[in-house]
């Protein structure tokens, strides 16, 4: 197993800052939902990792941490992810993305 | 080279992998997408081999996010680490013998000129430092000379990164790596001083550690390519490998590279902030009106 990055919807939902997004190495890894949270009500949509593109560099955690100072991406085992989003099951509209989410496939 | 070049024919969407119809229905093609807008759209870079953490990963994602005219570019690369990735993209690559990316360039901006007159298509040269100061430093030089009308882009981590740490004439005098273990004896080059006298008509250096920023200067640079003449961004690039940088503490050495020797810079010629300012609304390099004489 290893290590990819994991958001935490509840915290970034309150935030509305976007800077891991544009500092992700990777393209179309982190990606952000405008609604995300709203039907519990976060107010702002989150950030969420499509976890089968992910490299585990955790530059997103040194942002998130240091530059955003919100500390709501931490690395995580990909299969102790409950709620995962997979390129496959990501829908792009005018602006946004939205993913359904599932749990990791346990061999 | 045109929008319809990744359309598929009717029928056949069905059969394409869910990147390449995302591609289609919500790449940046025909639109006027930004950094600011990450993560909402479909980015032409693909997944890639480069290693995870590079730092040259993350300024070759925000250069292809910052192309004026994804849908008119053809990017150009050589042997290196950049290559793996720049290739990787919804665009066009052509691949120069190492050392000959500015000389394919060159014939390749011409031959476009010739075919597509005054319609934009714009070339832009992404290379390591080796394959552009060492190996390609003549062709480089004379297509500056030359006013050959592309984008000349360094990406600078300082070593041979792909050949596992030879060092570069853009590496820095003293520094110790695995295939120059008595430090490098010389300066490092000084590419932006010949850039200028070569006559670019504008040259940056810009670190990935500001997305706006290196999204500002790329612009700049491909729009007064197309317009005006030669034009040369340097951009540090850290090699977390070669240089045992810790993948989390990439940005962390941009920040310090950045103070220590790698200040944001920029020069436009004044012939370049003309064609900004008049044919590409570019209002701060709009000359200021006469003040009146008291
Ligand atoms: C003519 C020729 N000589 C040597 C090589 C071997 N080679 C491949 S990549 C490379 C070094 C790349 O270093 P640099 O251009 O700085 O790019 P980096 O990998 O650091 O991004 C070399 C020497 C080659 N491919 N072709
Ligand atoms: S940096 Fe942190 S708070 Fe900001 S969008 Fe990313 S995860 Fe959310
Ligand atoms: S760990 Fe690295 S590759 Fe993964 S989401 Fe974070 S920045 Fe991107
Ligand atoms: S070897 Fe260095 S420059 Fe090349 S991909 Fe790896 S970290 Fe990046």
């Amino acid at each position: 197993m290893y290590l990819v990055a994991h958001i935490d919807t509840e915290i970034c939902a309150n935030t509305s800052c976007k800077l891991c997004t544009q500092f992700c190495p990777e393209a179309n890894t982190i990606l952000y939902n405008n609604n995300a949270g709203k039907d519990i009500g976060l107010k702002y949509g989150s950030a969420y990792v499509a976890v089968d593109r992910c490299k585990g560099c955790a530059q997103c955690v040194w942002v998130c941490d240091n530059m955003a100072k919100h500390n709501a991406i931490k690395m995580e085992m990909i299969d102790q992810i409950g709620d995962q989003a997979l390129t496959e099951n990501i829908t792009y509209s005018e602006k946004n993305s939205t993913a359904i989410l599932a749990s990791p496939i346990r061999g | 080279m045109s929008l319809d070049y990744v359309k598929f024919t009717p029928g056949f969407g069905k059969f394409m992998p869910k990147e390449y119809r995302d591609m289609v229905d919500f790449g940046p093609f025909g639109k006027k997408t930004s950094v600011s807008q990450v993560g909402t759209f479909k980015e032409i870079l693909e997944e890639h081999p480069m290693c995870a953490g590079c730092a040259m990963t993350l300024f070759i994602r925000l250069a292809m996010i910052a192309f004026p005219n994804p849908e008119d570019t053809i990017t150009v690369g050589t042997a290196g680490c950049g290559r793996l990735a720049i290739s990787q993209a919804a665009i066009p690559f052509v691949y120069g013998n190492y050392g000959d990316q500015n000389g394919v360039a060159s014939g390749l901006a011409r031959g476009l000129k010739l075919r597509f007159g005054d319609k934009p298509k714009d070339v832009v040269v992404m290379a390591g430092d080796g394959g552009m100061a060492d190996i390609g430093f003549a062709q480089t030089l004379h297509s500056w000379f030359r006013k050959e009308k592309f984008t000349t882009i360094m990406l600078d981590n300082e070593v041979y990164g792909n050949t596992g740490g030879q060092e570069s004439g853009m590496t820095n005098k003293g520094q110790v790596l695995k295939m120059a273990p008595l430090g490098k004896k010389f300066e490092k080059m000084d590419m932006l001083g010949m850039a200028k006298v070569a006559g670019c008509a504008y040259v940056a250096t810009v670190v990935p550690n500001n997305p706006r920023r290196v999204e500002s200067v790329i612009k700049k640079a491909v729009l007064i390519a197309r317009e005006v003449g030669p034009t040369y961004i340097q951009a540090y690039t850290s090699c977390n490998i070669e240089y045992a940088i810790p993948t989390e503490k990439v940005l962390e050495d941009c920040n310090v590279v950045e103070n220590d020797r790698y200040k944001f810079s920029e020069y436009i010629s004044d012939e370049a902030k003309e064609a900004l300012a008049h044919l590409y609304g570019y209002k701060e390099y709009l000359p200021k009106p006469a003040k009146a004489i008291e």
